[in-house]
C-alpha cells in the first residue's frame, strides 16, 4: 500500500497521512516520510499538511528522533511495516540522514534535506519527470523551515527517487549503518544506476540551477569552518551523495561560492575519494566533512577531482583558482584586445594597462574640460541649480525613474524644441510644463511642481539622453548649453546670439 | 552593458546617470569658483578630476561597490568631510586574514599582478584577489562610461565654442 503510494507519483490521499500523524512514532515517521516524499500534491493538500506540520514542528522532530532510533535498531521489523522492502531502505536512509542533521542543527533544514535527496538521486536509475514545486513545498513543510526554494527547486529528481526507491533491496540499508555512506560497498548495480541517474538528473538540475551554477568541471562540496569534533562525528557521506543537492543547499547564500553541481565523470571515483577523505582527513582542520551545524550559506562545497590531491588546503586553492579564472574571463570580455593574449599574467598586465589608460584619459579630459569650462558652463549653473533643488537625495532613483519613463522620440523632440525656446520665451513655459507632465509623472512631481521653469531641463536631459545612446553633438548642445538649439539648423545661430 | 554572468553582477547604470552626476558636480564647482584665474589652472584641473571621480562613484551606485565607497571616503577625507555609509552586512573577514597569511602560496604571478591592480583600483587594499577582480570589472565599466561622458561633454562644448 505504501509502496503503491510511492510508485504512484500521483499523491495518495494526504489526509490519511495527517490522521496518522500522532500514532506510534515509527510508523508515523515513516508515514510522514511517505507523505513528504510524495509527489505532486494539490496545493490545498499541501497547505493542509503545512499547517499541521507547523503546529507539530517540535513533535515531528522528536518523532523523527525516536523513529530513527527505532529504525536503526531494528531494520527488519520496520521493513516489515511497509509493504515495499526497497522503499524502506530509502526511507530509512532518508530518515537517518535527516535525523542526524536535525540532531545537530535544527536550522539546517536545507542541508538536511539536501543530502539525503542527493543520495537517493544516485540510487535511481531513470529519471522521472516530476513537477518540482509541489515536491519542494512538501519537503519544506516536512522540514518545517523556511528553506529557500532554490534548494529544492534544483531537486527535480526527487519525485523520481521517490518513485524508484523500490529498486533498493534491504541490503542497501544494511550496508550502511551510518547515515550516508557511499553506496559503493556492495551495490555495483546501484552505483551504475547512480551514475546514470546523476547524468540524467544533472540536466534537469542544470535547467533549474543554471543561473547560479558555475560551470566548474568539478563537483564541489567543502565545508570550511566545520569544527573538528563535529566533523569527525558526522558522517562525511552526507556530503558524498550527489553534489547537486548539497550544492544547492549551499547555494543560497554563497553567491559565487558554491561550485557547479554538474558532474563530469569520475563519479564512482568520487565516492571512493569520499572514503579517502573520510579516513585521511580527520586531522585536517578544514576537513571535507559536511555536517556543519552552521548555516549552509557560508560553505563552499568542493569535491576533489579525480587524480588530484584531496587535501583541504589544495581544494581551497583550487576553488580560489577557479574563481579567479572565472573573473578573469569576465575581465577579458571587458578589456578590448585581451582575446589574443593567453595566460593569466599577460592578461592581467593588459588589464592593468587598460585601467591606467582609462584613468589617464579621465585626467586628460578633465584638463580639457577645465580649459573649456570657463565660458561654456555658465549656462549650466542655473539649470543645474534647478536640478539640484529638484532632486532631493535619491539621485539614482530619480535617474532610474527617468530611464524608465518611456516617452516617444517625437515627444522628446517636442520637449527639446519647446525647451530650447523656453529659455527665451516665457509664454512657452506653460505649454512646456504641460508637455512634460507625463514624463514627469515618473519623476518626483511634487518637487517638480515648483515654479522652476528650468525644471524640465532635467527631464529633458535624462529623457533625451536615454533616447540617444550616444551623445550627439546636437543633443549635447541642447543639454549642456541650456538654450543652445537642439537643431543646429535653424536655431543654432539664434542660440548663438544668446550665448 | 548587461552583465552576462548572473553570478557576478557588474551592471552599471546608463550613461545619463553618469552625465547627470558629473554635470551636477561641475556646476557645484562652478558655483564655488566663479572666476578661474589662469594660474589656478592646475588646481582647477585637479578639482575637476576629483569631481569626475566622485560623481562617477556616486553614479555607479554609491555604496554598493567597494571601490566607490573607498573613493568617496578618500575624497571626503581630503575635504575633511565625513562620509557615512549605511551598514552593510560584512562577510566574515577571516578570509582576508587567511589570504594575507598564505599569500605566498597563491599563484605568485597572479598575486603580483593583483598587487599592482590593488594600487590602481580604489579600495583594493582590503580585498581578496577574486573580489578584486570583480571590483576591477565594475570599475572598468564605470571608468569607460565616465570617459565617454566627458568626451561628449568636451566635444559638445568645443563645438559650441567654434
Amino acid at each position: 500500500m505504501d509502496n503503491e503510494l510511492f510508485m504512484n507519483t500521483e499523491f495518495p490521499p494526504p489526509p490519511e497521512m495527517a490522521t496518522h500523524f500522532e500514532p506510534p512514532p515509527s510508523s508515523s515517521s515513516a508515514m510522514m516520510l511517505n507523505w513528504a516524499l510524495m509527489d505532486p500534491n494539490p496545493h490545498q493538500d499541501s497547505s493542509f499538511l503545512w499547517e499541521k506540520s507547523t503546529e507539530q514542528q517540535q513533535q515531528q522532530q522528536s518523532i523523527f528522533d525516536s523513529a530513527l532510533s527505532s529504525l536503526v535498531s531494528s531494520p527488519t521489523p520496520s521493513n516489515s511495516n511497509f509493504s515495499g522492502g526497497g522503499g524502506d531502505g530509502f526511507l530509512i536512509r532518508e530518515l537517518i540522514g535527516k535525523l542526524g542533521n536535525i540532531g545537530n542543527n535544527n536550522n539546517n533544514s536545507g542541508e538536511i534535506y539536501g543530502t539525503p535527496m542527493s543520495r537517493s538521486a544516485s540510487c535511481y536509475a531513470t529519471p522521472m519527470s516530476s513537477p518540482p514545486p509541489p515536491t519542494n513545498s512538501n519537503s519544506q513543510m516536512m522540514m518545517n523551515r523556511t528553506t529557500p526554494l532554490t534548494e529544492f527547486s534544483a531537486d527535480p529528481g526527487f519525485a523520481e527517487r521517490a518513485a524508484r526507491f523500490s529498486c533498493f533491496g534491504s541490503r542497501s540499508f544494511n550496508g550502511r549503518t551510518n547515515t550516508n555512506l557511499p553506496i559503493n560497498n556492495g551495490n555495483n548495480m546501484v552505483n551504475n544506476s547512480g551514475k546514470l541517474t546523476r547524468v540524467s538528473s544533472t540536466p534537469a538540475l542544470k535547467a533549474l540551477v543554471s543561473p547560479e551554477v558555475t560551470p566548474g568541471g568539478e563537483f564541489s562540496r567543502k565545508r570550511k569552518s566545520v569544527p573538528k569534533g563535529k566533523s569527525k562525528e558526522n558522517p562525511i557521506s552526507t556530503a558524498s551523495p550527489s553534489p547537486s543537492f548539497s550544492k544547492t543547499a549551499e547555494k543560497n547564500g554563497g553567491k559565487g561560492g558554491s561550485k557547479s553541481s554538474e558532474e563530469k565523470g569520475g563519479k564512482r571515483r568520487r565516492e571512493e575519494e569520499d572514503d579517502e577523505e573520510e579516513e585521511g582527513e580527520g586531522e585536517g582542520n578544514k576537513s571535507n566533512n559536511t555536517k556543519p551545524p552552521e548555516p549552509p550559506k557560508d560553505y563552499i562545497h568542493v569535491r576533489a577531482r579525480r587524480g588530484q590531491a584531496t587535501d583541504s588546503h589544495s581544494l581551497a586553492e583550487r576553488v580560489r583558482r577557479e574563481k579567479i579564472g572565472e573573473r578573469m574571463k569576465l575581465l577579458q570580455d571587458l578589456v578590448p584586445g585581451c582575446n589574443k593574449v593567453t595566460g593569466k599574467a599577460l592578461m592581467l598586465d593588459e588589464i592593468i594597462n587598460y585601467v591606467q589608460s582609462l584613468q589617464r584619459q579621465v585626467e586628460f579630459l578633465s584638463m580639457k574640460l577645465s580649459s573649456v569650462n570657463d565660458t561654456r558652463l555658465d549656462f549650466n549653473v542655473d539649470a543645474l541649480v534647478s536640478k539640484d533643488v529638484m532632486i532631493p537625495s535619491s539621485n539614482n532613483r530619480l535617474h532610474e525613474e527617468g530611464l524608465q519613463s518611456k516617452s516617444s522620440s517625437h515627444h522628446h523632440q517636442q520637449q527639446l524644441n519647446i525647451y530650447n525656446n523656453n529659455s527665451q520665451l516665457l509664454p512657452n513655459i506653460s505649454s512646456n510644463n504641460m508637455m512634460l507632465q507625463s514624463p514627469m509623472n515618473s519623476l518626483e512631481t511634487s518637487t517638480l511642481a515648483r515654479s522652476f521653469t528650468h525644471l524640465p531641463t532635467l527631464t529633458q536631459f535624462t529623457d533625451s539622453i536615454s533616447q540617444y545612446q550616444m551623445f550627439s553633438e546636437e543633443d549635447l548642445q541642447s543639454i549642456v548649453g541650456m538654450g543652445v538649439a537642439e537643431n543646429p539648423n535653424n536655431e543654432s545661430q539664434h542660440m548663438k546670439i544668446e550665448l | 552593458m548587461a552583465s552576462a554572468d548572473k553570478l557576478i553582477n557588474t551592471d552599471v547604470p546608463e550613461k545619463d546617470v553618469f552625465a547627470f552626476h558629473f554635470l551636477q558636480s561641475l556646476s557645484n564647482l562652478r558655483k564655488q569658483n566663479p572666476f578661474d584665474t589662469p594660474d589656478q589652472k592646475n588646481y582647477r584641473v585637479r578639482k575637476i578630476k576629483k569631481a569626475a571621480y566622485v560623481s562617477m562613484a556616486r553614479a555607479a551606485g554609491g555604496s554598493s561597490r567597494l571601490w566607490s565607497r573607498a573613493l568617496l571616503r578618500r575624497a571626503a577625507k581630503d575635504d575633511n568631510k565625513i562620509v557615512r555609509f549605511s551598514r552593510r552586512k560584512r562577510k566574515v573577514t577571516w578570509k582576508i586574514s587567511s589570504k594575507r597569511r598564505r599569500s605566498n602560496q597563491r599563484a605568485p604571478v597572479v598575486e603580483e599582478a593583483a598587487e599592482r591592480l590593488r594600487n590602481l583600483v580604489p579600495g583594493g587594499g582590503g580585498m581578496e584577489t577574486s573580489k578584486l577582480m570583480e571590483e576591477t570589472a565594475h570599475y572598468i565599466k564605470c571608468l569607460s562610461m565616465q570617459v565617454k561622458v566627458m568626451q561628449c561633454l568636451v566635444d559638445g562644448l568645443h563645438y559650441n565654442k567654434n
